[in-house]
């Protein structure tokens, strides 16, 4: 072999070639994946027959290939069920995994055809629902299977898990964890100062007046977390205005914004802000630093959040601080929906793809998790309610927040509501941006409606974005 | 999207040279018989970095070409071709284009802030001590290179995460200064969440975090400069100043070059930097950048074809950056300078 020598100048190009090949490749590398190859669509190996005992026909000797989200509730809830269901069908073979990734984790399987029976779809990486709805199973016949003590499953459930698990014509995804929007306070600061949550936004803002009297802000926000104040504000104008104004809203109408409840949801909110009752410098917090400045610090008397938001500032929440949380607020005393209506969230969705290992194993599974055994186990183990009624008991196992959720729920009962075109669209990040500037008194109500109703048109306009129509 | 090169790619653009210049010098010799040993030796040498070349950075490219002419939305195997379509949709869109302007304002900005603070440490610790005696830097200079060099080591999360928490608005450091100072403004000053400030800072930690080092690869290009030329300098009467202008800069002009592509590179991307500091693009927009917006097209919205156009023109911008710093180089003379090597 003939020797060249290495000229160092033509290694340098060479370098700099590289270099600027490198960030091509890693840019492009992350969103190639999967092969082009064709998967058959045949269905799922050959199923058990169905019968009232094996309602979704699976195979009894077949298996469970469960994919679990590993995040705060842990996966224990999951192995829980996964055991109740190998009681009831022992020669079944059950594999309960945990992911930290479902999204990167899942996606080659999808493609290859070949996805787990059943994923908790939850998480920062979670996979967006509208890119695999027509790959799911539907839920109806698991709402009307009976549960492991022998009761309709549908009868066991709160309302509205069917309506929220819905896309488009599809029950797709079944929520497992109940939890809901609310406003949070300190009952014992309440208390001490002989103040009451407000239930109208005039309220809201003379309370302000009195917080500020006493050196406190009456919100705080986290630039993060900045849409909590438009999950409020939809909550205001959905229980205000009822379904006319949400589904406007829901399904991306053009105007949607201008309806005459948003804006004056919007006003009495701009109302507040513009009066100084709002913390400054969120949009340059981080959520639970801002989070803290409400349960730690007391700088600031209301938080709009879910119900989780106890678990979340567990470590940061002043004792005896005695977190409560009250409906989100109306404009008068005669909204359409009522008072008490909640929007009411479901979590931890779970999704059975169709393709599954073992037809209908998935859905066994959802069974196993519904039953009584299961659910009051989760309840116990992580202090959150599931899906499944009555498995809280009166003292809330110490929370006064898991106390007060139950006792919004139950005020509710049937009037629950949902916000679901966040999430399906994904336009929560764009939604920061203008609430933010918006909580930040940097824009007035109609630059901000404005805004809002140019995100919402922008997806309503794209004809490359399956649309789902909202009931 | 991180700007590390992997050896075997660097190793590969070298073996593909080496054969062609091999076979350009005239052959002496008949050609030897195929031994085990040699070709045994191309398989290891030749063939393998340039098979994982090929399949891991030069497939993975044209497949993502591929898909960005699709309407792929990432879990099935099925999909359209839909032709130009997601390259007309981001040059269109109000979001994608605002974050290339981000994007080029801080490949203009980055690496000339980077490069002139960290070649004035450079000089500083290696040239700019005492002009009596041997050359060398200020006293103690080695803690100052360990000092400027820390932030390197730490990860950029981190880096993000702790100087989120020194401009917090009510606990913050800077604002606890600033007030304590007298200034009142400075109360509850949102720096992240203001439009004025939050890309002149979220630079400012960039750049905080990059100068290290690079002030590192210069003072080892400096170093690599005889101790003569620097002596013969000083005894021709120039000063400091002179000296680091018409002597160290032109001789590690190759080191700045490098420098100046690597920076550009990390600017391009940034995603780590901007999507800790303002994960959902900042105020008004003002520090979103490309990468983040793909992120979020491919993983919160499912459009894996309209990701994939992102990513390509990613990587056409890059390309170009690359080549017009080249050209620069050319044309401000790179080519004519001597270089010590």
């Amino acid at each position: 072999m003939t020797q060249s020598s290495f000229n160092r100048r033509g290694f340098l190009k060479g370098a700099a070639a590289a270099a600027a090949v490198v960030p091509l490749a890693s840019s492009l590398a992350s969103c190639a994946a999967g092969g082009g190859s064709s998967s058959d669509s045949s269905s799922a190996p050959s199923a058990g027959a169905k019968s009232a005992d094996n309602p979704f026909g699976i195979n009894e000797s077949g298996k469970l290939d469960a994919v679990i989200f590993n995040g705060g509730y842990g996966i224990s809830y999951a192995q829980f069920a996964a055991a109740q269901m190998k009681k009831k069908w022992p020669k079944l073979t059950v594999s309960v995994k945990p992911s930290n990734n479902i999204s990167q984790e899942l996606q080659p399987r999808f493609v290859a055809g070949n996805p787990p029976d059943v994923i908790d779809n939850s998480g920062a990486n979670s996979i967006g629902v509208s890119s695999i709805l027509s790959q799911l199973d539907t839920f109806d016949d698991l709402m009307s299977a009976k549960n492991y003590e022998g009761k309709t499953i549908s009868d066991t459930l709160y309302p509205g898990v069917k309506e929220m698990g819905t896309r488009g014509d599809k029950f797709a995804i079944f929520n497992y964890v109940m939890s809901g929007y609310a406003v949070w306070y300190s009952d014992s600061l309440f208390q001490a100062n002989g103040w009451t949550a407000p239930k109208t936004w005039d309220e809201a803002y003379q309370l302000g007046a009195k917080a500020k009297a006493k050196g406190k802000y009456l919100f705080c926000w986290g630039k993060e977390a900045a849409t909590y104040y438009r999950t409020l504000i939809l909550g205001t104008a959905y229980k205000q205005g009822g379904d006319e104004v949400r589904l406007a809203i829901e399904n991306l109408k053009p105007k949607a914004w201008s309806q005459p409840v948003i804006q004056q949801a919007l006003t009495a909110l701009k109302k507040i802000i513009d009066a100084g009752f709002v913390k400054p410098g969120g949009a340059g917090t981080q959520f639970t630093a801002a989070q803290a400045q409400w349960s730690n610090d007391q700088a600031a008397l209301l938080y709009p959040s879910g119900s989780w938001i106890e678990n979340e500032m567990k470590s940061q929440t002043k004792a005896g601080f005695k977190m409560t949380g009250a409906p989100e607020f109306v404009l008068d005393d005669s909204p359409v929906m009522g008072y008490e209506a909640m929007n009411a969230a479901p979590g931890e969705p779970f999704i059975c793809p169709k393709q599954g290992v073992n037809a209908g194993a998935g859905k066994e599974f959802m069974r196993a998790m519904l039953s009584e055994a299961a659910a009051k186990n989760f309840a116990e183990k992580i202090l959150s309610p599931t899906v499944v009624k009555d498995t809280v008991p009166a003292d809330g196992f110490g929370s006064t927040a898991l106390v007060s959720l139950t006792k919004m729920l139950n005020a509710a009962g049937e009037k629950v509501f949902n916000i679901q075109w966040v999430d399906y669209y994904g336009v929560n990040t764009e939604h920061l941006v203008v609430w933010n500037d918006f909580l930040a008194g940097k824009s007035s109500v109609a630059q901000m409606t404005d805004a809002m109703q140019k995100i919402s048109d922008k997806v309503a306009n794209d004809s490359s974005v399956e649309k789902i129509t909202i009931k | 999207m991180s700007a590390a090169i992997p050896p075997s790619t660097a190793a590969g653009v070298a073996l593909e040279d080496t054969p062609v210049r091999a076979t350009a010098v005239p052959r002496r010799r008949r050609h030897r018989p195929w031994t085990f040993d040699k070709v045994s030796f191309f398989v290891v040498f030749l063939g393998l970095p340039l098979a994982v070349y090929l399949i891991f950075v030069v497939s993975p490219f044209i497949q993502a070409f591929y898909y960005s002419l699709t309407n792929w939305g990432g879990f099935s195997a099925t999909f359209d071709f839909v032709g130009l379509f997601n390259y007309t949709k981001i040059l269109t869109d109000d979001l994608f284009t605002r974050a290339m302007i981000n994007n080029v304002v801080l490949v203009i900005l980055v690496p000339v802030v980077t490069i002139v603070l960290s070649l004035i440490l450079a000089i500083l610790l290696t040239v700019g001590g005492s002009s009596y005696g041997q050359t060398r830097g200020l006293g103690h200079s080695g803690f100052y290179r360990i000092v400027s060099f820390f932030p390197y080591c730490v990860p950029a999360v981190v880096i993000g995460l702790m100087w989120g928490q020194i401009f917090d608005p009510s606990h913050g450091l800077v604002n606890g200064l600033l007030t304590k100072a007298g200034i009142s403004s400075a109360n509850e000053f949102a720096w992240l969440g203001e439009k004025s400030t939050a890309m002149p800072i979220s630079i400012f930690i960039m750049v905080w975090a990059y100068i290290g080092f690079y002030m590192l690869l210069f003072v080892a290009g400096i170093k690599s400069i005889p101790a003569e030329i620097f002596e013969a300098a000083r005894i021709d009467g120039a000063g400091r100043f002179r000296t680091a202008i018409s002597i160290t800069v032109p001789l590690i002009r190759d080191n700045v070059q490098t420098a100046w592509i690597y920076l550009g590179i990390a600017s391009l991307d940034a995603f780590v930097y901007m999507s800790v500091l303002n994960p959902f693009g900042g105020p008004d927009n003002s520090t979103l950048v490309m990468s983040q917006q793909l992120f979020s097209t491919a993983f919160q919205k499912g459009q894996y074809g309209v990701a994939c156009a992102m990513g390509v023109v990613i990587a056409l911008m890059t390309m170009i950056f690359a080549g017009i710093v080249g050209l620069v180089n050319r044309l401000t003379g790179g080519k004519d300078t001597v270089t010590l090597a």
